[in-house]
């Protein structure tokens, strides 16, 4: 086209045509912008009347209620709490909690020692990992990499597992991918990355590129791990060794296991069949590897945690809640029978520690 | 001067005399049409908007809805069908109805819907893959008929230019999200909701650009081609409307679609996907032999896009200078170098800046350039539905090209397949010449 031509259709637009136009567009942009400016202050507005509430806490002593059975979680209040590793009373947990100044996504605790994964969001979105002590005080940091996901100590806590999720950038659409790294936690250092452990497969070692880890569980003798590996589009449990570094598969479709206080069997989420985002919360004995599904029947995604040998508790998010930010922790028996119900409101994340916390 | 490829089969004289006299009236220059400004700013406006919502979605489904990711990315392969079907169905509507502008701006009212699905309240997993759905297949509506409606606007010496522009500003805008969508939440911590917001407030300003700045039709064909030819040069008169010149019946569509020129282009932009490996294996690759942690992940995205930026208009010039063919051949030339970098034993920053120099240069040498090649092989009443096609078979070919390199990676290692793909991206680039060089 020639830039005549060009110029005799833009003539063909009345300059009073033009005008309109302009007007127009401006009406549009300034109600867009008005409108999400009001949806910002709406916002910010909404969280401050239950900020206040929430900003009473009773006096409470820390050291004393940690030497009693506890429960460790990360706080979903409304409030100044929100996203804080908050302690409850496990006899009375509709007390009070106390607030710690640790600020966790993920958090795990077992009676030494504690294990938080956090965020802190910006331009350049960086991640830490940190071991802390029974008093609560940071204790060790470890560098992690992509969104924090499942955190898991070892009974004694001598080794963390931590699970990160990897996103891809704007021109990489393939997604996600996780990355799933041990640590020595009394050494202070890297064990190293499941992708770099030997994999086999029904005896055979299979060295896939695609392949994701996520969801370590610790058995008690600080050595066999239990962990979900994806490749190929199936999810598989694995069981390794860290001495050897090994992994072999057991069974499909477990994900994101937690093994029994006892060690015989392993809480997990499966994949419901022909869905892509259902979950059943179902309990693995180890020694017969027969499934038995849960009487929970809504979606769980969450790595489960074990309340005692008879009880599996989890997290959901409160679906009456508009912003969907408030979790609770609920219990289910584990051998499938019962009715749910919640274990800790407003609560994410939880490590029930019966023995107390020692240091 | 190096005659460049022109509009519509068979190159007639009056034509050639018509291109003679164009440089004298525009002068090659950055001077670009209005409404490729406009385009480019609602370009701008809607990749500002995505990537808006890209940078902060994991943060928000792990953090604030407690998702495992991996639910969400489980859909990403399933809208590649999908979005195939509805660009070439929405390039043969614009070019039979020629409302290229409301098909356009049908795709990017789409993507801005799938803002606002996420501030519905109670977030679930299929809210938001819904709505990562709708936002694809809203890009693979609007992508024809608004290179289309660029082509048109630009003179057809300045097409490089015109694409290059877009295709700058479209980059600035998707460089820009990121930083606007982490101003919010700083503002207002944790309030991821506000982002998408904001990320919807500017997918619909940019909508509203496109509907009350670029005409409903673009302005008519000067010289009636395919039809009878009238004289050359002539502007079309002021009252007439733009449509008649413009349409064509479905048989000639099929025809223009079908030409030899458009099939050269059409194997060649394939060929060449088809050894295209994606970013994420390159990324992967450096990542592992260059000892790059992942957390420079983002870094190496910025540096590519910001060499894309910096180079799309020079190479958009110089594609019109020199001839689109070549630039397109070269960009993959660059590509090239990105798989010769990665096998050779370079290593530390060298290798990174080789890296991400040749892969910023291939994008800038190949995404604009290769519509602009495939404008001026198409009439003007079926330049969506040939552009949609090329575009088609260039991402579905990318498709077929990383799904085949991810198993032989695995099958074979990183090196035979890198090698592989080398060698393939030369056999390609062979092939590719010889269907370009009558072009050329």
């Amino acid at each position: 086209m020639t830039a005549s031509t060009r110029s005799s259709a833009r003539s063909t637009v009345p300059r009073s045509n033009r005008w309109r136009r302009r007007a127009a567009f401006a009406v549009v942009v300034l109600c867009a912008v008005a409108l999400t400016i009001g949806y910002g202050i709406s916002l910010a507005h909404r969280s401050s009347p239950v900020a206040a509430q929430a900003a009473s806490p009773r006096p409470i002593d820390l050291t004393s209620l940690l030497r009693t059975p506890v429960v460790v979680f990360r706080s979903s209040e409304r409030g100044p709490s929100y996203g804080e590793v908050s302690v409850a009373k496990l006899n009375d947990l509709t007390a009070p909690r106390v607030v710690t100044n640790l600020q966790c996504d993920r958090v795990d605790m077992v009676a030494t020692v504690g294990l938080c994964l956090a965020a802190s969001p910006g331009i350049y979105t960086s991640y830490k990992a940190f071991t802390f002590s029974a008093d609560m005080q940071v204790r060790h940091g470890f560098n992690i990499v992509g969104i924090p996901s499942r955190a898991r100590l070892s009974p004694d806590g001598r080794l963390a597992a931590v699970t990160t999720f990897v996103s891809g950038h704007s021109y990489a659409s393939a997604g996600f991918s996780t990355a799933t790294t041990l640590y020595d936690v009394s050494a202070g250092r890297e064990i190293g990355n499941l992708e770099s452990f030997t994999v086999t497969r029904d005896g055979k070692e299979i060295h896939p590129t695609d392949a994701n880890f996520w969801g370590v569980t610790f058995d008690h003798d600080d050595d066999r791990l239990y962990a979900t590996l994806s490749t190929g589009g199936q999810t598989y449990l694995v069981v390794g060794s860290i001495r050897t570094r090994t992994l072999r598969t057991l069974t499909t479709n477990v994900e994101c296991p937690s093994l029994s206080p006892d060690g015989t069997r392993i809480a997990f989420k499966k994949r419901a069949q022909g869905s892509l985002v259902q979950w059943r919360l179902t309990v693995l004995d180890l020694a017969t590897m027969r499934e038995t599904p849960l009487a929970e029947t809504r979606s769980v995604d969450d790595q489960a945690a074990w309340f005692d040998q008879n009880t599996v508790a989890y997290g959901l998010p409160r679906t009456s809640d508009q912003d969907s930010v408030i979790n609770d922790v609920w219990g289910v028996a584990a051998d499938g029978s019962g009715t749910p119900r919640v274990l800790v409101a407003q609560a994410w994340s939880p490590a029930f520690v019966q023995t107390g916390i020692s240091g | 001067m190096y005659s460049t490829l022109r509009d519509g089969p068979p190159p007639r004289p009056s034509e050639a005399a018509s291109d003679q006299s164009r440089p004298a009236r525009r002068p090659a220059g950055l001077a670009v049409a209005p409404v490729v400004l406009m385009l480019g700013l609602t370009s701008m406006l809607t990749d500002l908007s995505t990537e808006m919502v890209t940078a902060v979605l994991p943060l928000y489904l792990v953090l604030s809805l407690g998702f495992s990711p991996l639910q969400v990315g489980v859909v990403n392969g399933l809208y590649q069908g999908v979005t195939a079907l509805v660009r070439l169905a929405g390039g043969v509507a614009s070019d039979r109805f020629g409302r290229h502008r409301d098909v356009a701006a049908a795709g990017y009212a789409l993507s801005v819907l799938s803002r606002f699905a996420l501030l519905v309240p109670g977030g679930s997993a299929a809210v938001v893959s819904g709505s990562i759905v709708t936002d694809r297949v809203g890009k693979g509506i609007r992508t024809a008929p608004r290179d289309a409606l660029l082509s048109l606007a630009a003179t057809e010496n300045g097409l490089g230019v015109a694409f290059g522009v877009h295709r700058a500003m479209d980059t600035f805008g998707a460089m820009l999200g990121p930083v606007a969508a982490f101003a919010v939440l700083s503002t207002v911590p944790g309030s991821y909701r506000l982002v998408f917001a904001v990320s919807a407030c500017a997918g619909v300003v940019g909508l509203a650009v496109l509907v009350f700045f670029v005409d409903r039709s673009p302005a008519p064909e000067p010289a009636g081609r395919p039809g009878p030819s009238a004289p050359t040069g002539t502007a079309a008169p002021a009252d007439m409307p733009a449509q008649p010149t413009m349409k064509m019946s479905l048989r000639d569509m099929m025809l223009a679609v079908t030409d030899r020129r458009l099939r050269r282009i059409l194997v060649a932009g394939c060929v060449l996907a088809l050894a295209t490996i994606g970013d994420a294996f390159i990324y992967l690759r450096m990542q592992r032999t260059l000892e790059i942690t992942p957390t420079m992940f983002p870094l190496l995205a910025a540096g590519t896009s910001g060499m894309y930026l910096l180079t799309s208009v020079p190479l958009g010039r110089l594609a019109d200078r020199i001839g689109r063919a070549r630039v397109f051949l070269g960009g993959f030339g660059a590509l090239l170098g990105v798989y010769v970098t990665l096998l050779s034993p370079l290593r530390g920053m060298t290798a990174l800046l080789c890296c991400l120099g040749f892969l910023g240069l291939y994008y800038a040498a190949t995404d604009g350039v290769l519509s602009a090649l495939t404008s001026a092989a198409l009439p003007a009443g079926a330049r969506t539905t040939g552009l949609a096609l090329v575009q088609t078979g260039v991402s579905l070919g990318q498709l077929a090209a990383s799904a085949a390199f991810g198993a032989l990676w695995t099958v074979a290692g990183v090196e035979t397949a890198l090698t592989a793909a080398a060698v393939l991206l030369a056999v390609a680039l062979a092939i590719a010449w010889s269907a370009l060089r009558r072009t050329m």
